[in-house]
């Protein structure tokens, strides 16, 4: 009874939250504010990608920004070439970059720990190297399109053209992904990759597919990169080859331990830290730079004091004043 | 029936099983022997885990050691390990759910498959629990209910009585015991606690240095003047 309470409650203030984040935020925030939070709810999905990776089976995958990078790279790609509404497009990017990330997978699969994270990084270095020297489409001729001059137009969905409806409509978009991946945890796979977890051996024991489940788990995150691929370019429609390093890639899996794995609150802190912060920062003329140090501080405390990152303090901080409330 | 033939197995310079030849027919067929005899050498071979050096292994017809590990579960082998292997964070039932999930039957069946094997073990009221807060003995109890939740043909059970206390090693005996009759399936026992082997199985087999020293009907096999000297040490019932 107490159990089913705090979970209608919990469902209450989740609602609240979107509802806050997708009605009233952008009626009260600036035009850049609009485009920094735009960014930021897209990092949230792909930091729920990551963070879905290693709550789940304990998988470092230090390549989300670069499969970010392709998803955006295939969206700019279909936006020139075909002229599919951009729903189909999206989803085709975070499809093919769902495969990409499976791909990629099969020789880490078997790697655990340090081995698979560095894996996943000369990836992630790799992606930088091939986007760097292919460019982004920007409507020029030919497969690749780059045009030095007059790029073309991306065209953004026809019920969100303008900035703010473009943010409200990526936010949802973004629910709609994480509301997805959350769906495992509570069927199939997420019982078998809890089973893989606790012993991979148990779980073969019990029938189950390891090696698919992992792949699945990889795709799935792949899945929410390209999406998140997909809807920044239709933010910015121009991406930048040097916006992708793998450098980022280490970023925003250290903000998604910094925000608590395993929940989507910790994947909105990601987002709000990898994007918000450093345009704060900006804004009242502090060096950008200097939100590294807090991440790298923020990093050691979560790994000193904080397993479960901010998402869990605060949900604790919560849990006590509900019990001094009953 | 499991019919293993010519088995051996290596670690190195080790030799964990040395060139074991048996049938076991037999509803619930003990395994016992010092440390380091063999005996979850035997069962890892069994479900797929270590793969032998040579040797045959035909159950009911089939070709075992052909099958990954994961299809000889889907195929009806369904073991425990030494060491408890319950998810914290599942729910009791969810960690049963995870064979039900592998296994072919329909929907409803499965529910009724899980209510059922939730009852025979004793876990109806903890089926919502998260494991993370089971004792000892109601992880085991997730654990066995887990393996015989989707009819299995062979379980495995690798010293499923250790740490347990008295009375909840009476409420294994029971569980164990009764497997055959309510689930049909044929089980073979890894254990130290001979009161418990002597309860519950027919026959005995008793592995030292990787070899059989003895086969044959429990009370027999612990008579046996070479299995008393093996256990030398270590006391082995009157
Ligand atoms: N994976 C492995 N690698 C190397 N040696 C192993 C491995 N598994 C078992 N051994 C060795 O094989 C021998 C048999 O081990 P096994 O675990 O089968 O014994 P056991 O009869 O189950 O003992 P216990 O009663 O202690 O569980 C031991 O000498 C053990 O050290
Ligand atoms: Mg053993």
């Amino acid at each position: 009874m107490i159990l089913h309470l705090r979970r209608e409650s919990r469902m209450y203030a989740t609602f609240g939250f979107v509802a806050i984040c997708i009605l009233v935020l952008p009626l009260i925030i600036d035009s850049i504010w609009v485009k920094v939070l735009t960014s930021a709810a897209i990092f949230t999905l792909a930091a729920y990608g990551v963070s879905l990776l290693y709550s789940h089976l304990g998988l470092v995958n230090l390549s989300q920004v670069a499969l970010v990078g392709a998803g955006g790279w295939i969206m700019l790609r279909l936006n020139y070439a075909a002229d599919f509404p951009f729903e189909v497009n999206l989803l085709i990017s975070a499809v093919i970059t769902a495969f990409i990330g499976m791909v990629l997978a099969l020789p880490a699969i078997r790697m655990k720990g340090l081995y698979l994270a560095l894996i996943t990084l000369m990836i992630a270095g790799g992606f930088q190297i091939i986007l760097s020297a292919i460019q982004f489409p920007n409507g020029g001729s030919g497969f690749f399109g780059v045009a030095l001059q007059s790029p073309g137009e991306m065209r953004r969905p026809v019920i969100a053209e303008s900035d703010t409806a473009y943010l409200r409509y990526s936010i949802v978009i973004v629910v709609f992904g994480i509301m997805l991946a959350a769906a495992h945890k509570f069927s199939r796979p997420g019982r078998a990759w809890a089973m893989i977890r606790k012993s991979e051996a148990n779980a073969m024991a019990a029938g189950v597919n390891v090696t698919f489940y992992k792949l699945w788990c990889f795709t799935l995150s792949g899945f929410l990169a390209g999406t998140a691929g997909g809807l920044l370019a239709g933010a910015l429609k121009i991406l930048d080859a040097k916006s992708f390093p793998a450098g980022e890639s280490i970023l925003l899996f250290a903000l998604a331990i910094v925000g608590g794995v395993g929940h989507w609150m910790g994947a909105v802190i990601a987002g709000f830290l990898y994007r918000v912060l450093p345009a704060i920062f900006n804004n009242i003329g502090i060096d950008a730079d200097l939100s590294l140090v807090i991440f790298g501080a923020a990093l050691l405390h979560a790994i000193m004091t904080a397993p479960n990152g901010i998402a869990g303090q605060i949900s604790t901080l919560f849990q006590a004043w509900g019990r001094q409330n009953k | 029936m499991i019919k293993i033939s010519d088995l051996t197995v290596h670690f190195g310079g080790v030799v964990a099983l040395d060139n074991i030849t048996v049938d076991i027919q037999d509803d619930i067929v003990g395994v016992i022997g010092p440390n380091g005899a063999g005996k979850t050498t035997l069962i890892n071979v069994l479900s797929g885990f270590v793969l032998p050096d040579s040797g045959a292994i035909d159950v009911e017809g089939v070709d075992l050691l052909s099958l990954a590990p994961h299809r000889r579960a889907r195929w009806g082998l369904a073991r425990s390990f030494q060491k408890v292997q319950t998810a914290d964070n599942l729910s009791v039932a969810d960690n049963i759910w995870v064979s039900l999930d592998t296994s072919a039957s329909i929907g409803m069946r499965k529910s009724a498959a899980l209510n059922r094997v939730l009852e025979y073990v004793g876990l109806v009221d903890m089926a919502n629990v998260p494991a993370a807060m089971l004792n000892p003995c109601q992880r085991r109890m997730t654990e066995l209910a887990r393996c015989l939740v989707a009819s299995p043909r062979i379980v495995l059970l690798d010293e499923p009585g250790g740490g347990l206390s008295e009375c909840e090693v009476d409420r294994l005996r029971y569980v164990i015991g009764n497997i055959k009759a309510n689930f049909g399936a044929q089980v073979l026992l890894i254990d130290h606690d001979v009161e418990l082997i002597r309860s519950v199985c027919s026959k005995t087999m008793v592995l030292d240095f990787g070899e059989i020293i003895a086969y044959g009907p429990t009370e027999t096999v612990l008579q046996d003047e070479n299995v008393k000297a093996a256990y030398l040490g270590t006391e082995i019932g009157t």
